[in-house]
């Protein structure tokens, strides 16, 4: 690898084909916070598409970001937050200006979304199924009967056995694991181009984990929809996911293909995350990784790359204190990877040194 | 399930049982003499000593407290020397225009707070909100009998509008024949429509004023139900699922807050029905709230004893009742009975 293979290059250089197949496109998304000490960026100047039938994860720890993301693509961030810049692209128009009405048709239609916490996410006096055919019926024009009856196809699709009877149970009727089937069956009905998947199974134990994610991973594909998984756990990407993009204070900072971040990530950050992640195919020693210091006070203005006060490269120097580092294209072993790193290209030579 | 309702009724018989009894002491350390007061100030030492005779008054507290409970069992509940009637005959005559009057100022109450509030809620803009809180705060701080008086005044002496403290009717009309005796119900069931409007009419200040107070202190707590339901995550997720603000509002969050008013409803419905005291007495209305009043300063032991039975009753009555509209609307308590 060479110098000038990893120059600095621009998102948008490197996208500049508008690839046929894009789905979404975000450009320049900025989402904001009123807080009782001044604005709050909680994602900032974040880009990138998502082509249909990918597979896309979001990697970042708890308050990188990635939830107000998923909310401001629909349009659902709540106030005090306001995306206050950027485009969201699906299709030919922009998101951002359309009316709530006119969004609430992409809302559970082409978009769709399956929330963390599925003991929540349902209104517990009304049941599944008044739930799920109010969810259909705001999208299709069908009679009652007849989205009774594909919710009750859509509960046996994921799994729920005795389906049309269960209709009527009320949610608490329902285990965590099978609520969080109910969630993506509700997010599938409308056949929708993308799901947005916002750490669907952080709330469920570990043997349901694994079952959710293989029905999620089989409707979505049955399906032909795209999916944005939004998760901290590095484990669930490398078998699920094509790319992933790691998001850090607001910020996407490594932007690779699934294998080639797992064989070499050219964020630092990225290759901290790495080493927290267990495994089982190697002895761990003494105690887990963890990556020191926390996130940085969003309420402070940001200089220089946000992630230097706890990179183990970068920490101190001056050029990473001064100078926000550009999205810059890495050749690597696997493929092109995009990293937001001063050193990005460099990392063995840094680490070496 | 059976557990659970001999429970509830143990608990219901030992409310009432502890309210008449705690009446029943507390009367009989009072200073001054019922006897004395029946009997008149002229009357000897003598006619005194028979009249406490007859009334019960000669023998042992807890034989009359005995005596007491054992008739009221029978429906006696004594008999009232100042109006010259047994105390349940009293109590039935007068409990009807009571309860119209509650429910209607109560029901008056539950609409208007939840429309208001809801409104306060749904609007973006805060002026609603702002004006709803000052209202309630109005409310909560005016005393009803002041509204009565005021009410009365203005509305009917000065105005003109309503009739004045005359009852539940005008005097030239003859009340409709009793089915619920509930006069402006009787009326249309009897076909007296006449009568209706004019039972309505007398019965639209009154259960204004009663409704003051339990507007203001429902419409707060249906104001901060609202919007803590607003903040639930299953909001923001049927949000996701393509419903408009205003479908998830009416179909979610109303009904999921309306649940934490029924408990509050029904105490305030029992607080209304008995404690309406000086509202009933300012606007002439024949309920028991004022039988209460004539009945404690002319020291009417046994109205006044009868009256308070009838409240815990009340009491114990409604709440039981919420617990079953509870069971009613509340799937999770639903499954929680079987």
């Amino acid at each position: 690898m060479t110098e000038s293979n990893a120059s600095t290059m621009t998102i948008d250089a490197a996208n500049a084909a508008p690839e046929r197949d894009t789905l979404l496109d975000v450009r320049g998304l900025r989402t904001e916070f009123q807080t009782a000490r001044g604005r709050v960026a909680a994602v900032r100047d974040v880009s990138f598409t998502i082509r249909r039938r990918q597979r896309l994860a979001i990697v970042g720890e708890s308050g990188s970001g990635k939830s107000a993301m998923a909310m401001s693509i629909v349009g659902l961030i709540q106030p005090p937050g306001r995306v206050t810049a950027g485009e969201i692209r699906l299709g030919g128009t922009n998101l951002r200006e359309l009316s709530d009405r006119k969004l609430s048709e992409v809302r559970g239609g082409r978009i769709s979304l399956v929330f963390q916490d599925p003991m929540s996410a349902f209104d517990p006096i009304r049941t599944i199924g008044s739930q799920m055919i109010e969810s259909i019926r705001v999208h299709q024009s069908v009679s009652k009967r007849m989205a009774r009856r594909q919710a009750a196809d859509l509960l046996g699709e994921v799994g729920v056995t005795d389906a049309s009877s269960r209709l009527s149970d009320y949610p608490h009727q329902y285990s965590g694991g099978m609520r969080q089937r109910v969630l993506i069956a509700m997010a599938l009905a409308n056949s929708p181009e993308l799901v947005i998947a916002d750490e669907p199974t952080t709330a469920l134990d570990v043997t349901t984990q694994a079952q959710v994610l293989e029905l999620l991973d089989r409707l979505v594909t049955d399906r032909g929809a795209a999916l944005m998984l939004i998760t901290h756990n590095l484990g669930i990407v490398a078998g699920f996911c094509d790319s992933v993009k790691v998001m850090y204070a607001g910020q996407l900072i490594e932007e690779s293909e699934s294998r080639a971040l797992f064989a070499s990530a050219a964020h630092p950050y990225s290759r901290e995350l790495l080493k927290c992640v267990l495994r089982t195919d190697r002895r761990q020693e003494g105690l887990l990784s963890t990556i020191p210091g926390t996130l940085p006070d969003p309420t402070q203005p940001f200089k220089g790359c946000s992630f230097e006060p706890r990179c183990p490269l970068g920490k101190g120097n001056p050029l990473c204190q001064g100078v926000e580092p550009p999205l810059a294209t890495v050749q690597g072993p696997h493929g092109v990877q995009l990293a937001k790193c001063h050193f990005a290209g460099q990392l063995e030579l840094k680490e070496d040194q | 399930m059976l557990n659970l309702i001999l429970k509830r009724f143990g608990v219901a018989a030992a409310t009432i049982l502890g309210a008449s009894l705690f009446s029943f002491f507390l009367l009989r350390k009072l200073p001054g003499d019922p006897a004395r007061l029946v009997g008149g100030e002229l009357a000897d030492e003598q006619t005194i000593t028979s009249l406490r005779q007859a009334m019960g008054l000669d023998s042992p507290l807890q034989e009359q407290f005995w005596n007491y409970i054992t008739s009221s069992f029978h429906g006696d509940l004594g008999f009232s020397y100042t109006i010259g009637q047994p105390v349940s005959e009293l109590v039935r005559t007068r409990l009807p225009a009571t309860v119209e009057l509650g429910l209607t100022g109560v029901a008056t109450a539950v609409v208007l707070a939840t429309v208001f509030a809801a409104i306060a809620v749904y609007r973006k803009k805060k002026g609603a909100d702002v004006s709803l809180r000052i209202a309630s705060s109005l409310a909560m701080g005016s005393p009803p009998f002041w509204l009565a008086l005021v009410a009365i005044l203005l509305l009917s002496v000065n105005l003109g509008i309503f009739p004045g403290p005359e009852g539940r009717l005008s005097p030239s009309l003859l009340p409709p024949p009793t089915i619920t005796g509930l006069y402006t119900v009787d009326s249309i069931l009897s076909g007296q429509f006449g009568t209706f409007f004019d039972a309505l009419r007398h019965l639209i200040l009154p259960a204004l004023t009663i409704a003051v107070g339990p507007f203001a202190f429902l419409s707060r707590l249906f104001r901060s139900q609202l919007r803590n339901t607003m903040r639930e995550p299953f909001i923001v997720v049927a949000r996701s699922r393509g419903l408009l603000r205003g479908s998830v509002f009416l179909r979610h969050a109303v009904p999921n807050s309306l649940l934490s008013l029924v408990a509050a409803t029904a105490m305030l419905l029992a607080e209304t029905m008995t404690g309406s005291v000086l509202v009933e007495k300012v606007f002439g209305w024949p309920g028991v709230g004022s039988l209460t009043v004539d009945a404690i300063l002319q020291k009417d032991f046994a109205v006044v004893q009868g009256v308070i039975l009838l409240s815990a009753t009340l009491y114990v009555t409604v709440s039981f009742l919420a617990d079953v509209v509870y069971v009613v609307v509340d799937p999770r308590i639903r499954a929680g009975a079987k």
